[in-house]
């Protein structure tokens, strides 16, 4: 009898403490690092060789959702994910692509001009919000094209969404991972294929 | 002799869950609409594309799957190339922002290199594209669940209806034409009776939907 007690004392213990552990966990922030494989485009060469640069701000790029409440829910980090983008989409756009540690690097290089990228505004839609059965992902672009010696060449605003619905048994993280993978395959298509026709890319290239 | 009534009378219990979980009532139309001649090689296939343009919605990649994988079991089974495969060896051309919207679309694809080798490539004839969800409404009752130290349990009844709509458009990658359009409407209605433990029975429309538009499909591909 005693025994039984004990152990029934022990159990409770047991069940109070996890279901502390699991009101601290619900109330703290859950990180989402965008992971994903990016297809390499089938389209024309354009014959130019290329340096791109990353720069910190695009490498270390996470974007925060905050709750209605203004507290901090998902931290979500897509640096890397773009990074792997662009290395899967530039080698098939250009006969050459050469990635540099800074823009000064690519004065030294004989390529014909430099490319960097840069986020300038990332969205997110949950469902829990917007009441509609997806997850949705925006995200804002500035990109930049400039001489290996950094002079101005184009400068475009572009712009990529992506959404995913929602699933039974599918987490808030893995839907926003999802809907986050569509926007960048969105990114890397309409970037691939409007290279050429931005106005002052396609006059460049008249020139060369 | 007991024992032998007993296992029957679970058997038959069995049985009878089983039905009511995998047979809930459905009722699926199909209608088609034919708009040219079809027929397919054996050296030939068939890709099967979820339309995701809607802002609201989005054709779910397993009903993609679903109907696939059916087309190519049975008699006079149908080469199909799977989704993701296809879309991925196409890439950019058949993301949502890019991918061909009418079949004049599909004759401007067509005239990129890239694509036609490609579509070569797969053995493409026709490109199927699916456009549609399923949709539930009506849901009423509820059912509460406690949990003490002598055990836990439900009770109440829950009820709602399903509503799968799919449209399944036929492209003929060697005239560019649209060749037909096949309409697969399933209802049904599911319940949720709980006493103790919650029985699910579930109209399944959505594999309803997905087995009659395969059905369908092949035999209007293979012209019959």
């Amino acid at each position: 009898m005693k025994v039984l007690k004990i152990t029934q004392k022990a159990i409770l213990g047991r069940i109070v403490v996890l279901f502390w552990a699991g009101l601290l966990t619900a109330c703290g922030t859950s990180n989402v690092v965008i992971e994903g494989s990016f297809p390499t485009p089938n389209i024309n060469k354009i014959p130019l060789s290329v340096a791109v640069y990353y720069d910190d701000a695009l490498r270390d790029f996470a974007y925060m959702e905050y709750s209605e409440t203004g507290r901090e829910e998902i931290n979500i980090e897509s640096g890397l994910s773009h990074i792997s983008l662009f290395d899967a989409v530039l080698p098939a756009m250009f006969d050459q692509v050469i990635s540099v540690n800074s823009l000064e690097d690519a004065a030294s290089q004989d390529v014909d001009a430099v490319f960097a990228p840069a986020i300038e505004e990332f969205q997110l839609a949950l469902p829990a919000k917007t009441k509609l059965d997806v997850y949705e992902v925006w995200i804002k672009y500035n990109m930049r094209l400039l001489t290996s010696e950094g002079d101005y060449i184009a400068d475009w605003v572009l712009t990529s969404y992506g959404k995913t619905p929602i699933e039974t048994f599918r987490s808030v993280e893995a839907g926003i991972n999802e809907a986050a993978v569509v926007a960048l395959r969105d990114l890397a298509s309409s970037f691939s294929l409007s290279f050429a026709q931005v106005p002052e890319v396609r006059d460049w290239l008249s020139n060369l | 002799m007991n024992t032998t009534k007993r296992t029957m009378m679970m058997k038959l219990s069995a049985s009878i869950l089983l039905i009511g979980l995998f047979a809930s009532c459905t009722s699926t139309t199909v209608d088609e609409f034919r708009q040219g001649e079809t027929g397919i090689e054996s050296d030939e296939s068939v890709v099967i594309l979820g339309r995701r343009q809607a802002s609201d919605y989005e054709t779910r990649s397993e009903f993609v799957e679903c109907v696939g994988d059916r087309m190519q079991r049975g008699d006079n089974a149908i080469s199909v190339v799977p989704e993701q495969v296809f879309v991925d060896a196409m890439f950019p051309w058949f993301e949502p922002r890019t991918a061909p919207l009418r079949t004049r679309d599909l004759e401007q694809l067509m005239a990129e290199d890239v694509v036609a080798r490609k579509m070569n490539d797969f053995g493409i004839r026709y490109i199927v594209w699916v456009d549609g969800f399923t949709e539930t409404s009506g849901r009423t009752g509820s059912i509460s669940c406690t949990v003490g130290p002598a055990g836990g349990g439900c009770f109440g009844f829950g009820t709602w209806e399903d509503d799968a709509n799919f449209d399944a458009r036929v492209w003929d990658v060697g005239s560019l034409r649209n060749v037909g359009t096949i309409n697969a409407d399933a209802t049904g209605q599911s319940y949720l009776p709980a006493l103790v433990v919650p029985i699910p029975l579930i109209a399944r429309v959505e594999a309803n939907a997905c087995s009659r538009l395969a059905t369908q499909l092949k035999d209007f591909v293979n012209g019959s």
